[in-house]
């Protein structure tokens, strides 16, 4: 017996669905924005072909690494490693206090709430870069440039990660906590924090990752560190060297990737 | 209270755990901030002239905003700044295509539930180097041999730099996915490509959007670091401006770039809560997008 | 003494949580509170604590005022009612010492608050409310790794550590299994008779009402509808609080 004749057909077919009205009018968006955008920026893959010849001399360059180079880099990674400790230790240690203030979990007041969150978007919306110009401004090119610019980049996504966490929490121990009249400081420090100190820890280790990564940025705009014996390599066309860098920075980011997995592990 | 009327016989009470650990963490911790203050050879005398100095420029800075953005000089610095996030938002969108298109193959190569563990490890390694490495490595080293300065080499490195995430989160979207689906489809005898097209891919579409939006939002902030190098966008605008320390343009570069960024990721991040939640009214909506992509 | 005189809840979204209710309970009095789930118990229980704001009548808490009371002052009141949910509402990730000391919270400064620098007398009152319910030995486990019956305890060894005049408990037995949840209400029971703590139970099962229950208070739709002696509380009058004939479910399993 087939399906088609299974049964008499009782109730009538139902038709096909036309496709949304709102999917076409998104997909044409899209495709309208791709159009203009690629228009903006003379999108092209031409010199792919045209002028290969010219890159590959530079890229032959990149493929033989001057490793005896990397004997004088050991001052800049320690100063690259040094500056991603200590933003990272007071840009979470800020963004701590700053996403209990940004969750309405653990701030009963709205307008501080509102005002926190404001300030924080705002944070957040500056990339990297644009802080280390700033604090070069300000203190001159350097290390303490690097470190401030990171501190406060730091600052804005450990607090957006963090206020998630807390959103999210158990509201129970809350609820016990509030019953037993507890103040707003206790509730977050024993009825809060608990829970979401592994997350907070994990994140922590994240943004210092972040920011041994962001250190080619940082030197580059005069933040200190790697990135600014990157740049002045480059700028001296010393392409052997640069390579050798570069690849040193791809062992380093991977070591403290499994370092910090390593601590993660232990942590949660 | 009073234990002393205390009816259940008294069991012993346990002694209070040591707290070496935490002292000796928190000790390793405060040595390791104090000696990497020394180590990273920051000039901290200067660090009060944030405070004498900032005043000073932010004054500048919010003054060249208030003035009237269509007498000159500030005409030109209010167009150059629109000018120059336009074409950073179009580097970011075009980057993160480019990365999306890219990130699709990589990602079902990378899937164990999906690929050969030679084929899998593989891709990763490639996955992880490109993470590694920040896009302006393949601006620097790639791109501008061949491409020259300009924002078409600034979208190509964000399209590199995205294939690194995209991918990786791509291929664990894929190995979470219900196998379910995929072992009926598998009993009823369909072919691998039908297989992976409409039980995989079906999966994982609003997800993958989700992260696609999302790298977009990232990209935009990216741009901005490419403009350092002469890659373009509102980044180089703002390099120039800093170098000639003209902090009322610098002022009308940072509102601009601040609002647009706000407005974009706002806008963004509804669009993604609406593909991961589907939620009340869209649902059905999303249903018709999961079956049209 | 807890007194309500008339007093009405009304939620934000509109629904009635209390509808004009008066009631009068002495001190030292054992009162259990029935009713389907959505009657009102929970409501009751939380305009007590002042969690769940009053917005008709008075409702007097030992001598204080609790409608319209200022945040302030309702935290004081709280910090003399104990309270005991039915998830236990512990923090899973910390010590049963951390959790029992959330109770005593009230009265500890900021600054030792944030370092856990506990005081040796709030360790011994934390020691002795774990010590009336029998878990002392548990002081420095995390409390993820108790069990649902020696979680519920550390919750009343909490509340217990306030030094309560009043004790709250929120179907506290709900996810317990039944000789389990014998155990945690014949602690209440002991406390209620050792200290003399004013105790309120909200429960679904009626044997465990009769059997505990000093006075049985039985709600629905918001509104005191049976106010009696355990004994008085027989199968009719249970019917008639919940508004049906009696199933299996309103009994403890294994017990009736």
């Amino acid at each position: 017996m087939t399906v088609a004749s299974a049964s008499p057909a009782v109730t009538a077919r139902p038709r096909r669905p036309a496709p949304s009205r709102f999917l076409i009018v998104r997909l044409v968006v899209a495709a309208l924005i791709t159009v203009w955008a690629g228009w903006e920026i003379q999108f092209t893959l031409a010199p792919l072909f045209t002028d290969f010849a010219n890159g590959w001399v530079v890229v032959e360059q990149f493929l033989r690494p001057n490793w005896s180079f990397l004997g004088s880099t050991w001052t800049a990674w320690l100063e690259t490693v040094s500056i991603a400790i200590i933003a990272s230790f007071f840009g979470v240690a800020v963004g701590l206090v700053l996403a209990y203030m940004a969750s309405t979990v653990t701030n009963r007041s709205t307008r501080i709430y509102r005002a926190t969150k404001w300030f924080l978007s705002v944070l957040r919306s500056l990339p990297d870069v644009a802080y280390v110009l700033i604090f070069v401004a300000l203190v001159g090119v350097g290390s303490l440039a690097g470190i401030l610019a990171l501190f406060i980049f730091n600052i804005g996504i450990a607090a957006k990660l963090t206020a998630e966490t807390i959103d999210a929490v158990d509201a129970g121990p809350l609820e016990a906590a509030d019953a037993s009249g507890a103040g707003t400081f206790a509730r977050a420090r024993w009825a809060v924090q608990p829970q979401i100190l592994p997350n907070f820890l994990s994140y922590a280790l994240y943004i210092f990752e972040l920011n041994i990564r962001a250190s080619v940025v940082i030197g580059y705009a005069g933040g200190g560190g790697i990135g600014q014996l990157i740049q002045v390599q480059f700028a001296r066309f010393n392409y052997e060297n640069v390579s050798a860098v570069v690849i040193s920075m791809f062992v380093v980011v991977l070591l403290i990737d499994q370092l910090s997995q390593y601590l993660r592990r232990r942590l949660v | 209270m009073s234990a002393q009327t205390a009816t259940t016989p008294a069991t012993v009470r346990p002694p209070e755990p040591g707290k070496t650990r935490a002292t000796v963490g928190a000790i390793v911790l405060v040595v390791l901030v104090i000696g990497s203050g020394f180590l990273s050879n920051a000039d901290w005398k200067e660090l009060p002239s944030i405070f004498t100095e900032g005043w000073k420029y932010l004054y500048l800075m919010v003054k060249g905003l208030v003035q009237n953005p269509f007498a000159e000089p500030y005409s030109e610095y209010w167009s150059q700044a629109l000018g120059g996030m336009l074409e950073s938002i179009s580097m970011a969108w075009i980057g993160t295509l480019i990365g999306a298109a890219l990130s699709v193959p990589m990602g079902f190569l990378a899937a164990r539930n999906v690929s050969h563990p030679v084929v899998v490890q593989a891709t990763r390694v490639v996955l992880n180097f490109i993470r590694t490495l920040p896009e302006l490595i393949f601006a620097i080293i790639l791109l501008l041999p061949i491409f020259g300065f300009g924002a078409n080499a600034g979208a190509l490195a964000l399209g590199i730099g995205a294939v690194g995430t995209l991918g990786k989160l791509t291929a664990e979207a894929l190995e979470g996915i219900d196998p379910g689906p995929v072992e009926a489809a598998r009993a009823a005898g369909a072919p691998r490509s039908a297989i992976l097209r409409w039980t995989y891919w079906s999966q994982v579409l609003p997800e993958v959007l989700a992260f696609w939006l999302y790298r977009f939002e990232i990209n935009i902030r990216a741009s901005a670091i490419l403009g350092v190098i002469g890659a373009g966008g509102i980044g180089s605008v703002l390099s120039q401006a800093f170098r000639y320390r003209e902090w009322d343009f610098i002022g009308i570069l940072l509102f601009v770039i601040i609002a647009v960024t706000v407005i974009v990721d706002s806008i963004s991040g509804a669009v993604r809560h609406r593909i991961i939640a589907g939620g009340g009214a869209d649902v059905k909506d999303a249903d018709a997008e999961r079956v049209v992509m | 003494m807890i007194e309500l005189k008339g007093v009405t809840v009304r939620y934000p979204n509109g629904v009635v949580g209390l509808d004009d209710v008066s009631l009068t309970i002495p001190d030292g009095q054992f009162v259990v509170v029935v009713g389907l789930s959505g009657a009102g118990k929970s409501t009751l229980i939380r305009t007590i604590n002042g969690l769940v704001p009053v917005t008709e009548g008075s409702l007097v808490v030992d001598g204080v005022e609790i409608a319209g009371a200022s945040d302030k002052r309702l935290r004081e009141v709280r910090s003399s009612i104990g309270m005991i949910f039915q998830s236990f509402n512990l923090v899973k990730r910390t010590s049963v010492m951390n959790n029992v000391m959330v109770g005593q919270m009230h009265d500890i400064p900021m600054w030792r608050s944030l370092f856990g620098a506990w005081t040796a007398e709030e360790k011994e009152t934390a020691y002795r409310s774990l010590e009336r319910v029998g878990i002392v030995e548990k002081a420095w486990t995390r409390a993820s790794q108790l069990s649902g019956g020696q979680q519920q305890r550390v919750a009343i060894a909490r509340a217990l550590a306030q030094d309560p005049k009043v004790m709250l408990a929120d179907e506290p037995v709900a996810s317990l299994d039944p000789p389990t949840a014998q155990m945690v209400m014949k602690d209440l029971q002991r406390i209620n008779r050792d200290l003399g703590i004013t105790t309120l139970v909200n429960l679904h099962f009626l044997d465990l009402a009769r059997q505990f229950g000093d006075r049985v208070v039985g709600m629905r739709a918001g509104k005191v509808v049976f106010d009696g002696t355990g004994a008085e509380a027989d199968d009719a009058v249970f019917e008639d609080i919940y508004g049906r004939s009696l199933t299996a479910d309103d009994v403890l399993p294994g017990q009736a």
